[in-house]
């Protein structure tokens, strides 16, 4: 259904972007973009291209040339995506963003950036820093991640619970359409009702619907201190059970409460031979305050620490300090690094749960972890729920059994997740890693309305297809 | 057993930039903290605390925001704290700095060890330890990795040395600087930011711990700063290129190649 490349059309978009800037027949340097940051390597695919346009109008000219063959542009920002979204799954073009990677404007007066899809996300904060400003969206993977790939998958990461997900910060965008026409979503203004909207139709479409070529963000006042509890405890249901406590008894929203269970933390800190008694804890959480001085948060991780050791906390560390902080958060990153020592092959998973709900989940996956004996640490954002379940591949297994158990084992993982009322991505998005099982969660007629504005986009299907739907 | 551990405040250096022009470190924007060797100091000192009993006392000389320092070493199991603040120690370098800190630890009355990081990272001179050891005329033992026994008045340590390792034993009151290999040091708790929280750290001026004006300060320094610059690196190096499993066999036999012919191994 779609077309292969030919010199003719290469020709063509070495006409629209300069020969600079098309990568063909270069096996080795297509090679990088054939894939994202999920392991397995039967998720990548080979493009048959790469183009690197620098600015809308030549991602225009693309997207009508791409129509007018039937060739599938795939757009890619950082390559850092975690469900397989910048896979060229049919081959054709890449569109690589690297290009445009300039910070356009900072807007001190309305608080609002404008940039380029190919800026790295930490550069913005960087960048506003000195105006006492700071991005809010936070994936874990800031310092090399695009600015673009974040709004295509709506990233979510550390710092959802207090500031939200991408989406949130998102106001206006200029994107391509499939078609190849440049179209104005939003812009500087904070309240917007002015037809559908469709910038959050854009935001987590995952280059299915649209090439962002300018996107405006909302900035915030940077807090000007931060600090980290670490907490020990018996076990998760215990640890779990603090989480509401700390936003009602508490009266805070910390800006992160991460979770961990014994699988987890005890593989990082051996790991990195960390000496905190450990051994004897059954789950962590890691919460981070922020805020403008250092008295108001004194008071706060008093108020927080104290309720933890009231409800059967082993140990409250508390890190106010780059030293401290730096150690405690070392651990939460980390624990794929430190399982990766046991197995490369891992199943990052990204679900969602009700919060109430994540010390059922996790004893549900212990049953899973044993039906398939298959280890499955979890681990994640217990302040949204989301909780990072990664199987992990034993070294003795044979790759097509482990293969053929994930698949079932993910079944029931998903299922699991349906019936506590949850979902099967919180944050990396579907892509083409989890499109199969896309039935297991929605509703069909749900799926058909996707479908409906995805043909009406995009008539030939040609803009990253086999995604999502 | 009453340990006396001097710690300094340093600038948290991991991402620090310099200025090319100077020489000198940005230091705007950047955050204090206790100097990452001293941390090991303080978490020996609590072990040997833990092990016979006592007293810990931290003491920082520095400016007043060195208090946070003294605290976090408190937070982390220390029992008292003691900082040394005055115009008049501005400028002092490695000598007048020992000086002062051994005046001070003199006016904290019996003690019976002084336990140092190995240096501090930001000056990385490792020059106070063994300053204060020479002030107050105490045996010494730098780079200790291992405190063995600590029984009948005298204390047997293990320190590193170029060739491996030394064992002395030294009658106290002594003072140590230590390794990172010593400990690891132990995350401040709840119970103890609390307890750093309540407590009121005296300030000594040079006037209270008895120190000579002209051995403090810029006039009691010996050392002048002439001229900071980079220093080039001469180290000169082949780089090995490993892609792929064959090239990684042929990078092996290539360094021990190398290593046979300088008669390294």
């Amino acid at each position: 259904m779609y077309n292969k490349l030919t010199q003719e059309i290469i020709d063509e978009l070495i006409k629209i972007v300069g020969s600079n800037n098309v990568i063909y027949n270069n096996f080795e340097a297509l090679e990088a973009y054939s894939h994202d940051e999920v392991a397995e390597k039967h998720y990548a695919h080979m493009p048959e291209a790469v183009v690197k346009p620098s600015s809308a109008e030549e991602i225009a000219q693309i997207m009508k040339l791409a129509n007018k063959y039937k060739i599938p542009v795939t757009p890619r920002g950082a390559g850092s995506g975690l469900s397989g979204g910048a896979v060229p799954v049919y081959g054709g073009i890449v569109l690589s963003v690297e290009k445009m990677n300039k910070i356009l404007e900072i807007d001190k007066e309305n608080l609002v950036v404008v940039v380029e899809p190919g800026v790295v996300t930490n550069e913005i904060n960087n960048a506003v820093k000195e105006y006492g400003l700071f991005y809010a969206g936070y994936p874990m993977s800031v310092e090399t991640c695009y600015i673009g790939g974040n709004v295509a998958e709506n990233a979510g990461g550390g710092r959802a619970v207090k500031y939200g997900v991408t989406g949130r910060y998102v106001l206006g965008l200029e994107v391509v359409t499939p078609t190849g026409d440049i179209v104005h979503l939003g812009g500087k203004v904070m309240k917007d009702v002015t037809g559908y909207d469709l910038i959050h139709l854009m935001v987590g479409s995952e280059g299915t619907l649209g090439i962002f070529t300018k996107i405006y963000l909302k900035l915030m006042p940077l807090p000007q201190a931060k600090v980290d509890l670490l907490v020990l405890f018996h076990d998760m249901d215990t640890a779990i059970k603090i989480v509401p406590k700390i936003m009602t008894f508490g009266r805070i929203i910390p800006t992160s409460i991460e979770f961990m269970d014994d699988l987890s933390f005890k593989a990082a800190c051996r790991y990195l031979n960390e000496k905190i008694p450990f051994e004897e804890a059954g789950a962590m959480l890691l919460i981070e305050l922020d805020g403008n001085n250092k008295t108001e948060l004194e008071e706060q991780y008093e108020i927080i620490g104290n309720l933890c050791m009231e409800n059967g906390a082993i140990e409250v560390y508390i890190a106010d300090n780059a030293t401290t902080s730096e150690r405690i958060w070392r651990i939460r990153r980390n624990i794929a690094e430190a399982w990766k020592q046991f197995s490369p092959h891992q199943s990052l998973e990204d679900v969602v749960v009700p919060i109430s709900e994540i010390p059922t989940f996790i004893k549900k996956v212990r049953e899973i972890s044993e039906k398939y004996d298959i280890p499955i640490p979890c681990y994640g954002h217990a302040g949204d729920g989301n909780i990072h379940a990664t199987p992990i591949k034993k070294p003795e297994l044979s790759m097509e059994e482990w293969h053929k158990r994930l698949k079932e084992l993910l079944i029931d993982l998903y299922m699991i997740v349906k019936e506590l009322g949850g979902t099967i991505s919180g944050e990396h998005g579907i892509g083409h890693k989890r499109k199969d099982y896309l039935p297991l969660v929605l509703e069909p007629q749900h799926i058909e309305m996707m479908r409906v504005i995805k043909k009406a986009l995009d008539p030939n299907l040609i803009l990253n297809p086999g995604k999502i739907i | 057993m009453r340990i006396i551990v001097p710690i300094k405040q340093v600038p948290e250096t991991s991402n620090v930039k310099m200025d090319p022009v100077t020489g000198t470190m940005i230091r705007e924007g950047v955050e204090n903290v206790v100097n990452p060797l001293d941390l090991y100091a303080i978490e020996t000192a609590i072990r040997l605390k833990e092990k016979y009993g006592g007293k810990i006392i931290v003491i920082s000389m520095g400016p007043e925001k060195a208090v946070e320092a003294i605290k976090e070493a408190i937070a982390m199991g220390c029992d008292d704290g003691i900082l040394l603040s005055d115009k008049k120690f501005a400028g002092s370098d490695t000598f007048a700095t020992s000086y002062v800190l051994a005046k001070a630890i003199k006016q904290t009355g019996d003690f019976d060890l002084v336990i140092c990081g190995e240096r501090a990272t930001d000056g990385d001179t490792g020059q106070v330890g063994p300053g204060i050891a020479s002030f107050l005329d105490l045996p010494l033992s730098t780079f200790t990795s291992q405190i063995l026994s600590v029984e009948n008045g005298k204390i047997t340590v293990k320190r590193l040395v170029e060739e491996g390792y030394e064992e002395i034993e030294m009658m106290l009151p002594a003072v140590l600087t230590v390794v990172k290999e010593i400990s690891d040091p132990r995350l401040p708790t709840l119970r103890g930011k609390l307890k750093a929280k309540k407590m009121e750290i005296p300030i000594w001026d040079a006037q209270k711990i008895g120190a000579e004006g002209q051995k403090i300060g810029l006039k009691g320094s010996p050392t002048r700063v002439v001229k900071i610059f980079t220093p080039k690196v001469t180290r000169e190096g082949e780089k090995v290129i490993v892609k792929d499993e064959k090239t990684l066999h042929q990078a092996i036999d290539k360094i021990i190649d190398y290593l046979i012919e300088k008669e390294l191994i």
